[in-house]
């Protein structure tokens, strides 16, 4: 293979340093024709596609097996798109810019719904046949990971294999598998039906699905015999032993997020009950302080970066937060290295670490109550009060900030008015704890953030039977909370519902969707989730046109008896405890943490062996 | 305080590099290198440096100057030879010096820049008919450029504004370096720096317009040669003629 040449492309589009493919730290192989090689390929632009740390860890896990060489891929801006048509330039590898057609594995990261679109684009701008029905013996096989898979139902008749779960370990059995049948006589249908068998591994291409007449799901059935029904996730056990980069790329742009990311721990002790990755990544497993010393020891030196950020669903719950916290300061702080804190509860929030932290470089404060009432917080189990809250802003206001970024979801289950207007309250009651701060004290000029995003019931949720508001109830919502938020001090933000109905269709969906994505790919659909390409009207001609009522995934209550499109699907946690959690949902009732008591939710009998 | 001053180069790759990435990749090559670098006070605190003058994505240089302020004593050579070990490839620092804390800012004291410029015409062209052409542009006393005056974000007349800019004064020299079937190579001396600044770009689209000359499109590219300070009407880089504190 030939290396293409895109200079002039280069010339003419925005921020070419997106396809340039030579940063700090990406590996350059020399390509032999054993060599096994890998596009890994994030259905974004650059600059969200390198901030994820994913995508940081299997590359460089990829790349260590001398016998696979593993490249980044991304979906290229609309200009650069433009001028590759124009220029017969087909979708390549940044690494090599060679033509990912010809490689053995396509990956892709199924990170959110919308990206969907974004994923056959790419297929089609590779010159890959789109169904996998349609790929023959020489294609690439089509492989997606993370964590929409779950539910990847909408999306199964383009994929050739799904890994559920945590991936170190599975992706290195497939790519075993494959060298091993590549030296035979390789046939595709033998290469999945053998690779079916790895745990963890799904391959939607070898099941059916039967429909009732009401249009819901009769049964998924294996093709052949042999081919598991239920497939399991996969998780690493030892978050020490397994593989963590130490040398990750450091991009020439400025990604969404430009640091260090230290993972500090998978899973979360909360029981959030909108929260999918707070089901998915059960159960909680921590890395060691002594090894995350030494990863952040190396990534500093190997990168440059001037800020380590702790990466978890709630940082503050890592059981040694505090030695951590100051063993970097320690560390780094001289050298002017700051630390962030992305994921902080409100409860056990500590402001003299926080202030501490302060002092090498400020961040800003984000809060996220979830819900504006006591009742609808205990409804989705948030598990904190308003006098944390209150408390905490008034810490932070004493310290001297005087920005702070409250998050809300609208239209979570039961909501009503009142829970809306508690928003409202939640706010203003921040706004007068900043202003009974002495003024010596308090920071000039407040500014409080309130965005409100749309909730989007998940799969795998408690709330996974739970109809998605309608996009009136939700406009009714938004405008009150428009009417109600007029303040100098308040900035009121919300999103566009009509991505997130968007959102819930494919987060819900099954397999008769993909006729919905293929006319939108014919539609020129792509960047959904971009504001500035999303087209709502294209869309529901679409559905119109493929004959699917977007509602009937979207805005309809599911019985607990209805088998839904994930169901042969399993995260490790029971369909019992879901339901348990659904029914303390809707008596108000709360669910202790993990770490407080054990709610039953069936992940440590198949995973850990007994205790979390 | 030592404040080095180095000359670089930017080529390869790296010239898809915005500014303001080549900021960031000096930010974090100084961490790397463990270099002694002293940093700003405040909530954001960053290495001091500073650049001579931004260079457009898609320029390729071959003087560029960086002034970097240090915390503690290192030599210059140790500095180059350090910095060196972790740039990326296509920068790279060519001479570095510990100035005197008297040097003026780099960014002040530059006044003009030398590029080579090569173009691809329609037609095949002769020496004499290029000669010809520069004769003929230089020949004017006035070369207005309409510039877009710049607007405050959201500001409510949409309507783009512009001003009459006479880039005449800002050429000092245009030269036919070389030609080749299609491929002209000019080689330019042109205004630099903050208090006027004039692209080697906006030189060929006036060139094009007032003479006929027939070029092709997106196949422009330009170099830097050097960047230029002027002392008693002659024109020096910014590492002659400084105070070294060694």
């Amino acid at each position: 293979m030939h290396k293409l040449q895109i200079d002039d492309l280069l010339y003419n589009v925005e921020k070419p340093a997106r396809y340039l493919g030579n940063e700090l730290n990406s590996v350059h192989k020399i390509v032999d024709e054993n060599m096994i090689r890998f596009a890994f390929c994030f259905p974004d632009v650059y600059e969200v596609g390198m901030s994820h740390l994913g995508m940081q860890i299997l590359y460089n896990l990829l790349n260590r097996q001398e016998s696979i060489f593993c490249e980044r891929v991304f979906t290229p801006a609309i200009d650069m798109e433009e001028e590759m048509n124009k220029n017969n330039i087909p979708l390549f590898a940044l690494e090599s810019r060679q033509p990912i057609r010809n490689f053995d594995f396509v990956g892709f990261t199924l990170q959110y719904e919308l990206s969907y679109t974004n994923i056959l684009n790419m297929l089609k701008l590779a010159g890959i046949p789109i169904y996998s029905g349609d790929r023959k013996d020489e294609d690439p096989i089509i492989i997606v990971g993370g964590p929409c898979v779950y539910n990847c139902e909408p999306i199964a008749d383009f994929i050739d294999i799904a890994v559920l779960g945590e991936a170190e370990e599975v992706i290195l059995e497939i790519t075993d598998l494959y060298n091993k049948l590549k030296k035979g006589n390789y046939n595709r249908l033998e290469f999945l039906k053998q690779a079916a068998l790895i745990e963890g591994v799904y391959i939607p291409s070898l099941y059916d699905v039967n429909y009732n007449e009401d249009g819901t799901i009769n049964g998924v059935i294996p093709k052949f015999e042999g081919i598991p029904k239920i497939i399991r996730k996969r998780i690493i056990e030892n978050l020490d032993d397994v593989f963590y980069p130490e040398e990750i790329i450091v991009p020439y742009l400025n990604i969404v997020h430009d640091r260090i990311m230290m993972e500090v721990f998978r899973g979360c002790i909360r029981g959030c009950r909108f929260c999918q990755a707070g089901i998915i990544y059960r159960p909680v497993r921590e890395k060691s302080f002594d090894r995350l010393q030494e990863i952040t020891k190396n990534l500093v030196s190997s990168t440059g970066y001037d800020e380590i950020s702790l990466a978890s669903l709630s940082t503050s719950d890592y059981s040694q937060l505090e030695d951590l916290v100051r063993h970097l300061i320690d560390e780094y702080g001289s050298k002017k290295i700051g630390i962030s804190l992305p994921s902080l509860r409100l409860d056990n929030f500590s402001l003299q670490l926080i202030e501490e932290i302060q002092k090498v470089r400020k961040t800003g404060l984000t809060f996220a109550p979830e819900a504006g009432s006591q009742r609808l917080r205990d409804v989705i189990n948030k598990g904190i009060t308003e006098e944390d809250l209150i408390n905490a802003t008034e810490n932070a206001f004493n310290s001297g900030w005087s920005s702070v970024k409250l998050y809300f979801m609208i239209g979570l289950p039961t909501e009503t008015d009142t829970d809306i207007i508690g928003i409202k309250d939640l706010a203003f009651k921040v706004v007068d704890a900043y202003y009974k701060t002495p003024k010596e004290q308090r920071g000039k000029g407040l500014n409080v953030t309130v965005s409100a995003s749309t909730f989007v019931p998940k799969p795998f949720t408690p709330f996974q039977w739970e109809p998605q508001s309608t996009l009136d109830e939700i406009y009714a919502k938004q405008k009150l909370l428009v009417s109600e938020l007029k303040h100098k001090n308040i900035t009121f933000n919300y999103h566009d519902s009509k991505t997130s109905l968007l959102e819930a269709v494919f987060a819900k969906g099954d397999r008769r969707l993909s006729k919905v994505l293929e006319i939108a790919l014919e539609e020129g659909c792509k960047f959904d989730g971009w504001i500035e390409h999303f087209n709502f009207d294209k869309w529901m001609a679409i559905f119109d046109k493929a004959n699917i009522d977007p509602a009937f995934y979207a805005n309809r209550r599911r019985e607990y008896d209805e088998i839904l499109p994930w169901d042969h699907i399993d995260v490790g946690v029971s369909k019992q405890f879901l339901i348990r959690e659904s029914e303390n949902a809707k008596n108000e009732k709360v669910t202790a943490n993990c770490r407080t008591s054990c709610a039953g939710c069936g992940v440590n009998q198949i995973f850990t062996g007994g205790i979390c | 305080m030592i404040t080095i001053r180095s000359r670089f180069y930017k080529k390869g790759d790296m010239v898809f590099i915005s500014h303001l990435d080549l900021v960031r990749v000096f930010e974090r090559a100084v961490r790397r290198a463990n270099i002694p670098v002293a940093y700003t006070q405040g909530f954001n605190p960053r290495p001091i440096m500073a650049f001579a003058t931004a260079l457009g994505v898609g320029v390729v240089s071959e003087g560029e100057y960086i002034d970097i302020q240090l915390s503690e004593k290192l030599d210059s050579n140790s500095f180059t030879e350090k910095l060196n070990n972790v740039l990326p490839e296509g920068l790279k620092i060519i001479k570095s010096l510990a100035i005197s804390n008297k040097e003026q800012s780099l960014m002040s004291i530059i006044s003009s820049s030398t590029y080579l410029v090569k173009l691809q015409t329609k037609d095949i062209l002769f020496k004499e008919n290029i000669e010809g052409y520069i004769k003929e542009f230089l020949h004017y006393e006035s070369i207005i450029e309409l510039k877009e005056k710049k607007k405050k974000p959201h500001h409510k007349n949409r309507k783009p504004e512009f001003r009459e800019v006479n880039i005449r004064p800002l050429i000092k020299e245009v030269e036919l370096f070389c030609i080749d079937n299609h491929e002209v190579i000019l080689k330019m001396h042109l205004a630099a720096g903050s208090e006027a600044n004039l692209k080697p770009d906006i030189v060929i689209s006036k060139l094009k317009e007032i003479t006929n000359l027939e070029i092709v499109e997106d196949k422009t590219r330009v170099q830097r040669l050097d960047l230029f300070k002027e002392e008693n009407g002659e024109y020096i880089t910014p590492l002659d003629k400084v105070d070294i504190m060694e």
